[in-house]
């Protein structure tokens, strides 16, 4: 560090360590990949085709089911609100964004505007329900909720605007971000947004809102007695989540250009509160880890077991739940000291420090 | 009088709101209609509540969601499958599957041998996992070469859907049983016993040393020897016992098809929740989680035995005569012909589904409330639902009552599955559709109450059966020329806004306890 800069920045260097080394090991990425493939840098630059593209398309899913899983932290592991239509939130984004391009021919900054509009009425229709119903009520409604929304949307009745059961095909993508074109740009893009969202959460969870949300969690009877209108909180929680996750949905469509019925269902939201669980829940980068971790797996073992890789899946998120319970960064938050002494004591060993 | 109305006022309005729904949906359509419609609704409901009792015995009484339960009325009804349409890879199956479980029914033997092991330190640590692999590498061993004649999934000439077919069609030929050709029928069986003994006693060394007199009751030797002895008498007396299963009257195999299937899912239930649910009673997420991977890992394991297509399981002679006499229109001639219809007010019945089904239901119903309500162990369950801490610091072995719940409920699953399979078929998705069905009748009638079960499982077949009929027929929305007529797809989603409303309107269900 230069003597120039000035404490705070100094702070936030040193406390984001990790976070700033591996955003710029994701920035040079794609040239890394190109350049052992073979490709020269322009040619990256250019999205030729390659390994290169083909990591970043895998990035890229990596970066949308991040926002939609730190989304669901939020509700689940900050609030603790435990909801099983929180998929909702996403196809909700993914579907809107992707009729408004395709059947109404807006343009995408419009699109974005009904999409967060949309999004915190879907929060509000949760919210209606949260002073009456608690806990596991709760999550049974919001999986109701969630359900009737995946069973209009399959259903042939709006058959023309969804696809019903095939799903929402051929979207129209604008041109400077279409996925198949200008990849790159999409690369960048998705890395900032999650960025974008991740300090927005860190930020929300710091302040005195966020703090009480977290006391929610704890304890509502007791965040009562303090005197917080607790509704109030989880209304901000909700409406923050929802924007967010349907933000996720519209990147999922403008990446993939065809929107699935199964984001509705109650498999993605069980994908979510997987990515949490194999992260940690509660702690914001155990998103961003899980996310990772969940979707290499998943593609490793399609990859080379085929057919019985949802086997070996389910094995592994039983073996996560007996012996990781906090998941990967709560695991190593735990044990960060011990591992601090040790490397301690190792270096002593090696008389590379006093 | 007035004081209960008062009392619990919005739940009579609720009822009587459904009640004149249902009236005002039965006068707009004819007689015989809406007759077979209430019947479909009755058992759709039955099959629904055999999976929702289970699960709210279990989410009272342990506060587990088991989310894998949909999953285990798939496993029973292909178990069910298995023993009625192939009979011979049952008895296959049935020897080395009771010798296994043989060894761990000296639970209480095994238990006072440790006492006298008076070893410690690291051997003592090692010798359990010891055990363990040389049981594990016994078993692979003698397992690998025992001869299973089995379907083949792969080859459409010898898949479950064509064995299904020509069962349904009476053409059904077993194929030859394979015969012992690597090791001889007694090493198999001595092989496999040894291997689940060790297995038995290295498992029972994972305890501590408790250092009391543990006195054996005969009862364990009893279980162990019954278990043992039925086992080597289906690996040596296999072609007999075959023949004897196809031989008998199909009634008799379906009643042992069902009795298996349920026998299965009480033993599943048992070591599921011995073994992973248990060490989790203090993280509740992580046993929904559990539960969702073993319902995924439950799915594969179906695919890969019996398969993806879709195939229907026979019904037995009882209730799929079809020549003379049928459809019955008389008490007597349904007796003497074992139709498959009868003719009721003009419109025609299936006996199998829409009253046999019903009054299993209903046969369940009685019986598992008689053993809540006057059993001793169903004063232990109704008390810890209640209060599970205190039933514990009275002195009563609440972990024995709560395994011997939970392979209850997975029982009562596997009977709901074993029931479905010959009227709604087999598929590797029946469980989830069910399961859902069975969340939204739990959540309408009261998470943890035992009638509540009941209730919302009639009111949601009801309700779907209904709007599936008014699908056909159409639905005139008043002050409009419009008839709107759903489509199938979106029948589930009329169950899901009951429950919403109900839900909104009473947060507990219809008949939960208040808080």
């Amino acid at each position: 560090m230069t003597e120039k800069t000035s404490p705070t920045v100094n702070s936030f260097v040193s406390q984001n360590r990790g976070l700033i080394l591996s955003l710029l090991a994701l920035v040079v990425l794609p040239f890394i990949v190109g350049l052992f493939e073979g490709a020269s840098l322009g040619a990256v630059w250019q999205n030729e085709s390659g390994t290169s593209k083909f990591v970043q398309g895998l990035a890229i899913e990596i970066f949308i089911l991040a926002i939609y899983a730190l989304s669901y932290d939020l509700i689940f592991g900050i609030t603790g609100l435990l909801s099983f239509g929180h998929s909702m939130f996403f196809a909700a984004g993914a579907y809107l964004s992707g009729i408004l391009l395709k059947s109404f021919d807006l343009s995408l900054g419009m699109t974005l505007v009904w999409v967060l509009v949309i999004a915190v009425v879907n929060a509000f229709l949760f919210g209606i329900v949260l002073p009456r119903v608690k806990g596991i009520t709760f999550a049974l409604v919001t999986l109701g909720l969630g359900s009737v929304f995946h069973i209009v949307i399959m259903s042939r009745e709006v058959g023309d605007y969804t696809g019903a059961d095939v799903g929402l095909q051929a979207v129209p993508v604008p041109e400077f971000i279409n996925p198949a074109t200008h990849r790159l740009t999409f690369y960048f893009v998705a890395i900032v947004l999650l960025l974008v969202v991740y300090f927005i959460y860190k930020r929300f969870v710091d302040s005195p809102t966020g703090r009480v949300c977290v006391a929610i969690r704890e304890n509502e009877d007791r965040a009562k007695m303090l005197g917080f209108n607790t509704f109030y909180f989880k209304i901000v929680a909700l409406v923050l989540s929802s924007v967010t996750a349907a933000l996720a949905g519209t990147l999922h469509t403008l990446y993939q250009p065809i929107v699935s019925p199964n984001t509705a269902g109650l498999g993605f939201t069980v994908t979510a509160l997987l990515i949490i669980l194999i992260g940690g829940v509660g702690t914001l980068n155990g998103a961003l880890v899980g996310a990772a971790v969940y979707r290499l797996l998943d593609f490793g073992l399609r990859r080379y077991l085929g057919e019985s890789a949802s086997f070996i899946n389910g094995a592994i998120y039983i073996l996560i739940v007996l012996y990781l319970p906090f998941g990967i960064v709560g695991t190593w938050r735990m044990q960060s000291a011990k591992i601090t002494e040790g490397r301690k004591r190792l270096l002593k060993l090696l008389k590379l420090e006093k | 009088m007035i004081n209960v109305i008062r009392k619990n006022l919005v739940l009579w309005l609720t009822i009587l709101v459904l009640v004149i729904f249902f009236v005002m949906a039965a006068r707009g359509m004819d007689t015989e209609d809406w007759v077979i419609t209430l019947l479909r609704g009755l058992s759709v409901g039955a099959v629904t509540f055999l999976v929702a009792s289970g699960f709210s015995l279990i989410f009272g009484l342990l506060d587990v969601l088991n989310l894998a339960h949909g999953t285990m009325f798939m496993i029973g009804a292909y178990v069910a499958w298995t023993v009625y349409v192939r009979p011979d890879t049952f008895v296959d199956l049935l020897a080395p599957g009771l010798l296994l479980v043989s060894g761990f029914m000296l639970s209480g033997l095994w238990d006072r041998l440790r006492e006298g092991i008076r070893i410690d330190g690291f051997l003592r640590k090692a010798l359990p996992w010891m055990g363990l692999m040389l049981a594990a590498v016994i078993v692979v061993l003698v397992f690998r070469r025992f001869p299973i004649t089995i379907w083949d999934v792969g080859n459409y000439a010898q898949s479950p859907v064509t064995y299904s077919f020509m069962a349904d069609q009476g053409l059904l030929v077993l194929p030859e049983g394979e015969p012992f050709e690597e090791i001889s029928p007694a090493v198999a069986a001595i092989g496999l016993m040894a291997g689940s003994l060790i297995a038995g006693f290295s498992l029972s060394l994972f305890k501590k040393s408790t250092q009391a007199n543990l006195k054996v009751g005969w009862r364990s030797y009893l279980g162990f020897f019954m278990v043992a002895l039925v086992g080597l008498a289906a690996l040596f007396l296999n072609d007999g016992l075959t023949a004897f299963l196809t031989g008998i009257n199909s009634n008799w195999l379906f009643f042992l098809a069902v009795l298996s299937a349920v026998s299965f899912g009480i033993l599943l239930g048992g070591v599921m929740e011995s073994t992973l649910i248990r060490p989790l009673y203090v993280r509740p997420i992580y046993q929904l989680m559990l539960t969702i991977g073993l319902s995924a890992i439950g799915i594969e394991v179906v695919r890969a035995i019996w398969g993806r297509p879709e195939f229907v399981m026979p019904k037995p002679a009882m209730f799929s005569g079809t020549g003379e006499g049928c459809p019955a229109t008389t008490l007597a001639d349904l007796v003497q012909y074992h139709c498959s219809t009868i003719e009721l007010l003009d419109g025609r019945i299936r006996v199998y589904n829409e009253i046999f089904i019903p009054v299993v239901g209903l046969v369940v119903l009685i019986t598992v409330w008689m053993l809540l309500q006057r059993s001793k162990l169903g004063m232990i369950i109704r008390a810890g639902v209640q209060d599970g801490e205190m039933v514990e610091a009275l002195g009563i072995n609440v972990r024995r009552v709560f395994t011997l719940v939970f392979a209850l409920g997975v029982g009562l699953a596997a009977l709901g599955g074993a029931l479905a399979a010959p009227s709604m078929g087999l598929s590797n998705v029946m469980g989830e559709s069910l399961l859902l069905n069975a969340l939204i009748a739990l959540a309408i009638g009261g998470l943890t109450s035992y009638p509540g079960a009941a209730l919302g499982s009639i009111l949601v077949g009801l309700l779907q059966q209904f709007i599936i009929k008014y699908g056909a027929i159409g639905i005139p929305i008043p002050f409009t020329e419009i008839i709107f007529k759903p489509t199938p797809p979106l029948v589930p989603a009329s169950t899901v806004l009951l429950m919403v409303i109900i839900l909104l309107l009473m947060p507990n269900g219809l008949l939960g306890r208040k808080e």
